[in-house]
């Protein structure tokens, strides 16, 4: 998830589709975004590089729709339904995840573990 | 080793231990002799003993608390100076000594090893951020506790000091705006930045002002107070290295009154954080919370540190050479060669260059370049010099000639030298780091004190409830009159909206629970009893400002005998709306999918009459404000009381915002 400046950016993601929930009159994803390019990148607990300045998942409620599908605490979600979002500000990012005409999100998220699965399975041949 | 017209001798302070030796006829006076590099460093030692009882007798005289800050700077820095000058003076003699040994068993050989060329090195523009506690911004209760800061630059021999500054809580960062250049810099330079500090509240100073100190006495003290009186009155209790500590034997160090500096910070700078722009460094911080010189730093220093190396700035060969030019194998060209920095000029004459004339040819010598001396031309004495580049993705070899075979030998010498410099300054030599020379002091601007950014910000405090009403009331009132008047404010056009739209936006949930203050004023509206259900309900969506608008276009309806009647009760009502949405404030900030969900708790009716046309604008900034809230656990509708949490909360730079989706 580090970059090398002047390089392409790449990463292993996985898609996440989540199904929103009404709780009482407001629909739900059911997890947390800490992150942005207008917040301090140094206070981030999951980014691996210091200077990321990405969206990353701070919590993620139990049983909650997030949960469900698939996302994971430390996830960097790097889209959300097709907007970028490595190069956003944190309410520019909570705006595309809470749109109310949308009733479903589907993420673009990366994890370190994903780079290493895919890395191990590739060896293995 | 014997001049005899110089008079030279050591200084040697009598009763000393060495002063004791010679004495005894251990050692001969002239092997303590100076060396005229020695008598330059004594002149200096014997300047800065003079400044620095200028500065004790100014110490003493002085009466004001700047000058006394100002002189115990100076008295600081000579003493640092004389302690580098002494040490440098030991250096020397030892150097000196350890080569007559070498000399003695003359087995030395010629001394091969290059050494990389000197350079200037500039740190400007420093600043270190500070850290004080909200409350301290936000509550200014309390003296305000002020520190005289300053720092102290050691390189090598040369120390300097930046101008003092005062510290208190009303300042977010400490600015230095000097510019210190160090002149003679070897690549592997050492540059110790130190933060010195004091603190300036009189009470505590030694003697001065003992009426504050008796009247501090005879009160009883707190339990701060008392530990800064503590620690002020024990003066080594809490400063961890002291400069003075550190004094030679050979010189007495003079006991002064007055305020004390003591080390607050340092850290050390060397190549590796030499960058053409602005970088932070970590600080090592000495000292406590309980020191009174203390101040709550950040922990880093920004700063812009930049090196010129010599060999960047200065023409380090130059002489008459012959290029091949053209494609002929005889087109030899005369030239004037100019090494400097990384490029190799070639001009027409040596006129052309210090006329500033354009070079001819000019060939660059950087990392990449490849220099080897060729094989013996058969036309020519002495070898040619292959300079091979590589310029985008093709070799160009450049072949040169100097005159004669020493002449070849001392601009392969040359070359040699310029890569090994470069490869000592490293980034250094990329490009050119530009250094702003120091101007000529300007007369220091005394500017008042200013407050700082966070007391500029205006917060209004009107965190009550009462207040808000008191604001609603009197906005009501307003329009009451405006009602008998007849003419609709200005912001009425925003909420032309078609009233057939709003029976559509009724929310799906029946609003009746906090229609009770209003059930008995809808009968009496006998128009649109749906329409004004709507215009009640708080959950309704953005368009809510339509929603309310039948409800005020009914008030210039020709209904409006009854409307002064109508609005008066509303005052009441809106107090219990206010309570009633406070009450629901829990439940209401779960997420902020509808965003008019969050916006709506402040009273809708007359929020839109205050802030209509920013309804839609501030939606989106209580969005934020909200989701961030529902984090924080806190819920209180009022909107003055969350914009001034939202202001605290985003102003903090330590706040690493999440918000709920």
């Amino acid at each position: 998830m580090s970059f090398i400046p002047g390089q392409p950016v790449s990463a292993v993601v996985q898609r996440i589709e989540i199904h929103k929930l009404y709780e009482g009159d407001n629909l739900i994803l059911g997890f947390s975004i800490g992150g942005g390019i207008d917040q301090d990148p140094t206070q981030n607990p999951f980014s691996e590089d210091k200077t990321d300045k990405g969206i990353y998942v701070t919590r993620v409620s139990k049983g909650g729709p997030a949960e469900v599908a698939g996302l994971r605490l430390g996830d960097k979600i790097m889209q959300v339904n097709g907007w970028d979002m490595t190069m956003v500000t944190h309410d520019q990012a909570r705006k595309k995840l809470t749109k109310k005409n949308e009733d479903v999100v589907r993420l673009l998220v990366t994890r370190k573990s994903l780079e290493e699965t895919v890395r191990q399975s590739m060896m293995q041949h | 080793m014997f001049c005899r017209n110089q008079t030279a001798r050591a200084t040697i302070a009598r009763g000393s231990a060495l002063e004791m030796e010679i004495r005894r006829g251990k050692f001969r006076q002239s092997v303590f002799m100076e060396t005229p590099q020695d008598s330059d460093i004594q002149k200096k030692i014997d300047y800065e003993i003079r400044m620095r009882e200028g500065a004790c007798k100014l110490l003493a005289a002085c009466s004001q608390r700047d000058q006394a800050l100002e002189a115990s700077k100076s008295l600081l820095t000579c003493n640092a100076r004389i302690m580098a000058y002494m040490s440098e003076l030991q250096r020397m003699k030892e150097a000196q000594v350890m080569q007559r040994v070498a000399r003695r068993s003359s087995d030395a050989g010629p001394m091969d090893d290059r050494s990389p060329c000197k350079g200037k090195v500039a740190i400007s523009d420093l600043r270190i951020p500070l850290m004080w506690k909200d409350t301290d911004y936000f509550k200014n209760k309390g003296e305000l506790h002020r520190c005289a800061v300053f720092c102290l630059l050691q390189l090598g021999g040369e120390i300097f000091d930046t101008d003092m500054v005062m510290v208190d809580r009303t300042l977010t960062d400490i600015c230095f705006d000097n510019t210190i250049v160090f002149n003679e810099a070897g690549p592997g330079f050492e540059l110790r930045v130190e933060l010195y500090s004091c603190c300036s509240e009189e009470d505590y100073s030694a003697g001065s002002t003992p009426r504050k100190l008796a009247s501090k006495l005879s009160s009883s003290l707190g339990r701060s107070a008392g530990k800064k009186m503590r620690a002020a009155l024990e003066p080594g209790a809490c400063s961890a290295t002291s400069n003075g500590g550190g004094a030679t034997i050979l010189l007495p160090v003079p006991s002064v009154q007055g305020p004390k500096y003591h080390l607050l910070a340092h850290t050390t700078l060397s190549l590796s954080h030499v960058q053409d722009s602005f970088r932070t460094h970590d600080l090592t911080i000495t000292g406590n919370e309980e020191c009174s010189y203390w101040l709550p730093l950040y922990g880093g220093v920004c700063c812009r540190l930049a090196a010129q190396p010599h060999c960047m700035t200065q023409q380090m060969m130059s002489g008459c050479l012959r290029v091949k030019l053209g494609g002929e194998p005889q087109g030899w060209t005369n030239v004037y060669g100019v090494l400097k920095g990384t490029n190799l000029f070639c001009y027409h004459q040596k006129e052309d260059m210090e006329a500033k004339v354009e070079p001819v040819l000019t060939i660059g010598i950087n990392k990449e370049t490849r220099i080897r001396a060729a094989e013996k031309d058969p036309h020519s004495k002495a070898q040619n010099i292959c300079i091979t580049n590589q310029y985008g993705g093709e070799e160009v070899t450049h072949t040169l000639a100097a005159d004669s075979r020493e002449d070849t030998q001392r601009w392969m010498e040359a070359f040699w030298q310029q890569f090994f410099d470069m490869s000592q300054w490293r980034q250094c030599c990329d490009d050119l780091m530009k250094i702003e020379l120091p101007s000529p002091r300007k007369p220091a601007i005394v500017t008042p004190k200013q407050g700082s950014l966070y007391h500029e910000m205006v917060i209004d405090k009107s965190d009550d409830i009462g207040t808000v009403t008191d604001i609603l009331a009197r906005r009501i009132e307003e329009f009451e009159l405006r009602a008998q008047l007849g003419s609709p404010p200005h912001w009425m056009a925003l909420f032309d909206e078609d009233p057939p739209h709003t029976p559509q936006h009724l929310p799906p949930h029946s609003p009746s629970p906090r229609l009770h203050s209003r059930q008995p004023r809808s009968p009496r509206c006998q128009r649109t009893p749906g329409l004004l259900s709507s215009n009640a309900s708080l959950t309704s969506d953005s368009d809510s400002p339509a929603s309310v608008s039948p409800c005020f276009r009914q008030a210039w309806s020709p209904v409006a005998s009854s409307s002064s009647g109508r609005f008066r009760p509303r005052t009441l009502s809106l107090d219990a709306k206010l309570s009633t949405l406070r009450g629901r404030g829990y439940n209401g900030f779960r997420c902020n999918c509808q965003p008019p969900t969050a916006s709506s708790v402040s009273p809708r009716p007359t929020q839109t009459a205050l802030s209509c046309s920013s309804s839609t604008s501030s939606s989106s900034s209580s969005e934020g404000s909200n989701s961030q809230e529902s984090d924080l656990g806190f819920s209180r509708p009022s909107g003055a009381r969350r914009s001034l949490r939202i202001l605290r909360a985003k102003l903090d730079p330590r706040n690493w915002l999440q918000s709920q989706v």
